[in-house]
């Protein structure tokens, strides 16, 4: 039996490898958007677990979020599946309306009762993204108390303080404030773990596609959601092919192969430009690049040095040429994008100027310092062009090349000197990026809050204070002043030279329309794409 | 000129000295008639040379490149013969630079490699028994591994640099020295003038160092110049895969691997780096190869 079948595919596979010249080789299914991305971040596709780029974007096409907001607009913030929503008098009670008459995939009804479910499982399975929900004064041991349905389409949500409403709603626009389907999730319950190991390789949502597959470094399927509340999507399928290798990527967008190409370099959009199959669609990202200057280097804990290594970048040039169209210079700690983003640069290569500073700092020879460096193509060679101007003002920079869990592990423990990373805000709310880059409560080695400052041992219980109030701040243009005195604050004697933001770039088939490039990755929507 | 000529030789030398420069005259003269053998040595050679002179001979600074002006530029651009890389850098000049490099990982992997694979050989063939047990067993288990996958295993304990490089590549290149010493000194140990030094009352030291080891030496050196090739390629392999000379060093195999993402629309970048692998590996080979010719005694007439 075996045997007969294994020569059929055989025989099969020999017809089909004969024909395929026959029918055209440079074309995918009409029906079908099929991508081309490196998908071995995927850990899972639970949204109480899901906090990888990819997994995000995938749960943001195949889930609906409580709110929403215009991914072109993010201040215009609006009811995905809750219809409404009241803040109480003293700021601490979010008393929310489910919209009617919707249903999951399953065909399940969405109702209160999976939305108070959702939350609460994702706050009890205390996963990655908890925190997003946690960080509002909900526990654990908590959250059954604090997040109460009071009608079939209507349920409370409590907090500990009164925080900025702002703050709060966009928490719930994070991926894990999606909404599961209570029943067809429980269905699969195994030892009180809310379907966690059933859901982390399947799907129990209500978005415009549904997740039919995930085959690890492989393949993701996503199939279109015939309940869907909304227009039905015009693709009947999305699929993501796993391809690391970026120039394969572009070859098979090239010919035809595929229709989006999502890890291109910048040589090969520079490349492609001229291309007139292929068009490049972009989208400014969240992401930041910096650089970390660990304060337990006795060069680097100088206030004067700091400043000295932010003139000893050349920003222009990394955005220019290296990571031409990828990325665009940005300095504050907020991305641009934000509420209370300051945009300005104030810094650019001046030689001169750190070497002043260097003497006023009484280091005027330089000095010697290690960096850990991802052995990316673009993390080395943005560090190597620091290397090169640091080496002007006499800084010799020794890079110490590793993969990303072993230069993140070091960083971690906060053994470095200097760290070469990127940091992706969680949420669209400033405090997604206030908190870990103007915040570090305990500076002590056994600390349990662990946001970057601390990982730079950088002590600043003044600016921690001023984070936690501009958390509670209800006026939205007084909480934006207070992030903007927040950035300057650490672009003057912040251990982090932050040099540019990212930007989202596509490669994709000119017949390719609709794809929505988002802020953030599970904003980035294939619901309305058409070919 | 033809007195030195005749002098070398001369088939009634006079002094020690005088029959030892005949000897090598005589090689050179054998080895000069092989073309490859000569094309291998001038290769090599002119490898020596450019490592010798590279802030010469660079004309550019190896290190420091222009991303605004010159990056990315093709071969034959005015100024850089060979294009620039992705940071701006003068690729001939790196080339160049990079030849120390490639030099100093040979020499040093041969310097610190065959005087042990030597003595551990020598030992255990003269004294055989458990010593030669103890030491072949040993020999054999570092054999057992593939060399770049041992070598890649020290480095990642010892941590990524060029040193930690050499000495890996050394670790795991002695064996095959060993082996053959052994083998050498088993044809030897029983022969007639080993059991009259002996008589003599020499020291087993004495007798391994002054009389085993010069004449295991030839084959060594033959063995070890076409080993040359490999340390070069291993090198190579622990610079591409980033464990090897660190950045901005001009490694060669870093150069490859650095290049490796423009390689479809800079080709340049990649192939530059790996032409001057492959020629010097070349070189050596056929220097190798040439040298057995002439050095193995069986072939003498």
């Amino acid at each position: 039996m075996i045997h007969s079948r294994f020569l059929a595919s055989v025989a099969l596979s020999a017809l089909m490898l004969g024909a395929t010249p026959a029918i055209s080789l440079a074309e995918t299914p009409p029906d079908t958007l099929i991508q081309a991305w490196s998908i071995d971040d995927i850990i899972s596709l639970d949204p109480a677990e899901i906090f990888e780029f990819t997994a995000s974007e995938i749960a943001g096409n195949s889930y609906e979020t409580l709110i929403g907001y215009d991914p072109q607009n993010v201040s215009d913030i609006f009811g995905k599946a809750a219809e409404s929503w009241t803040v109480s008098e003293d700021g601490m009670t979010l008393s929310f309306k489910m919209k009617e008459g919707r249903t999951f995939a399953s065909g399940n009804p969405i109702t209160a009762e999976d939305a108070v479910f959702s939350l609460v499982r994702a706050v009890k399975l205390d996963k990655s993204p908890a925190f997003i929900i946690g960080q509002l004064g909900i526990t654990p041991d908590n959250a059954d108390a604090m997040i109460v349905q009071t009608g079939p389409m209507s349920f409370d949500f409590k907090m500990d303080k009164p925080y900025a409403p702002t703050l709060v709603l966009y928490c719930l626009t994070a991926t894990v404030a999606s909404v599961v389907d209570k029943k067809l999730a429980m269905e699969h319950e195994a030892n009180g773990d809310f379907g966690y190991d059933w859901l982390k390789t399947n799907y129990a949502g209500s978005g415009p596609f549904m997740i039919k597959d995930w085959r690890p470094n492989e393949a993701v399927i996503l199939e279109r959601n015939p309940n869907y509340s909304g227009d039905a999507t015009p693709m009947a399928r999305v699929i993501y092919r796993h391809i690391p290798e970026t120039s394969t990527q572009r070859l098979l967008l090239e010919k035809g192969d595929i229709d989006i190409a999502r890890n291109l370099t910048a040589e090969d959009i520079s490349a492609l430009q001229g291309n007139a199959d292929v068009k490049i669609e972009s989208g400014v990202k969240g992401s930041l690049y910096y650089l970390g200057l660990n304060q337990k280097n006795e060069f680097l804990s100088k206030p004067e040095v700091r400043q000295a290594m932010k003139y000893l970048v050349d920003y222009d040039t990394i955005a220019g040429t290296i990571m031409a169209g990828k990325v665009k210079v940005h300095q504050g700690f907020l991305p641009e994008g934000f509420l209370g983003a300051y945009n300005e640069n104030p810094f650019s290569l001046d030689v001169a100027k750190a070497k002043e500073l260097l003497a006023a700092a009484g280091v005027p020879e330089g000095f010697k310092v290690t960096m850990d460096t991802r052995n990316t193509p673009e993390i080395t060679a943005m560090a190597q062009a620091m290397q090169q101007t640091m080496a002007q003002a006499g800084i010799e920079l020794e890079l110490i090349p590793g993969d990303g869990k072993q230069t993140l592990t070091k960083y971690r423990a906060r053994n470095h000197d200097i760290y070469i990373g990127r940091w992706g805000p969680d949420f669209q709310d400033p405090h997604t990026n206030a908190s870990t880059f103007a915040y570090n409560p305990n500076n002590a080695d056994d600390a349990t809050s662990k946001p970057l400052a601390w990982r730079n041992a950088w002590d600043i219980p003044e600016l921690s204070a001023a984070t936690d109030a501009a958390m509670v701040e209800p006026d939205a243009a007084k909480r934006a002043e207070m992030y903007i005195a927040d950035q300057k604050t650490v672009m003057e004697t912040g251990p982090f030279v932050i040099y540019a933001q990212e930007i989202e770039v596509m490669g994709e088939r000119k017949n390719i329309e609709g794809v929505i490039v988002g802020p953030s990755f599970n904003d980035n929507s294939f619901a309305h794409v058409t070919k | 000129m033809t007195m030195t000529r005749d002098w070398l030789l001369s088939d009634r030398p006079v002094s020690r000295r005088q029959a030892r420069l005949g000897q090598i005259y005589r090689t050179w003269l054998d080895f000069r008639t092989n073309g490859l053998a000569m094309f291998g040595f001038l290769i090599v050679l002119a490898l020596v040379l450019v490592a010798i002179f590279a802030p010469w001979l660079a004309p550019h600074d190896p290190l420091l490149g222009d991303l605004n002006h010159t990056r990315l530029l093709p071969p034959l651009s005015e100024g850089y013969l060979l294009g620039t890389d992705d940071q701006g850098r003068d690729i001939l000049s790196r080339l160049i630079h990079g030849s120390r490099i490639t030099l100093a990982v040979v020499a040093l992997v041969a310097v610190i490699a065959t005087p042990v694979g030597l003595l551990v050989g020598t030992t255990a063939g003269y004294f055989g028994g458990w010593v030669d047990t103890v030491l072949m067993r040993l020999t054999d288990i570092v054999l057992a591994f593939p060399k770049l996958i041992l070598a890649l295993a020290f480095v990642a304990a010892l941590g990524p640099g060029i040193e930690n490089a050499i000495i890996a590549i050394s670790i795991t290149a002695w064996p095959p020295y060993a082996r053959l010493a052994r083998a050498e000194t088993l044809t030897i140990r029983n022969s007639d003038f080993i059991a009259a030094t002996k008589l003599q009352g020499a020291s087993a030291a004495r007798i391994i160092w002054k009389h085993i080891v010069p004449l295991c030496l030839s084959s060594v050196i033959v063995r070890v110049t076409l080993d040359m090739a490999g340390i070069i390629l291993t090198a190579a392999g622990l610079g591409f895969l980033g464990l090897g000379a660190q950045p901005p060093q001009p490694e060669w195999g870093a150069m490859i691997a650095g290049g490796r993402n423009f390689l479809v629309d800079y080709w340049w970048v990649a192939t530059m780096p790996g032409l001057a692998i492959f020629t010097v590996s070349l070189g050596f080979n056929l220097l190798g190869d040439g040298l057995r010719d002439v050095l193995d005694p069986k072939r003498q007439k």
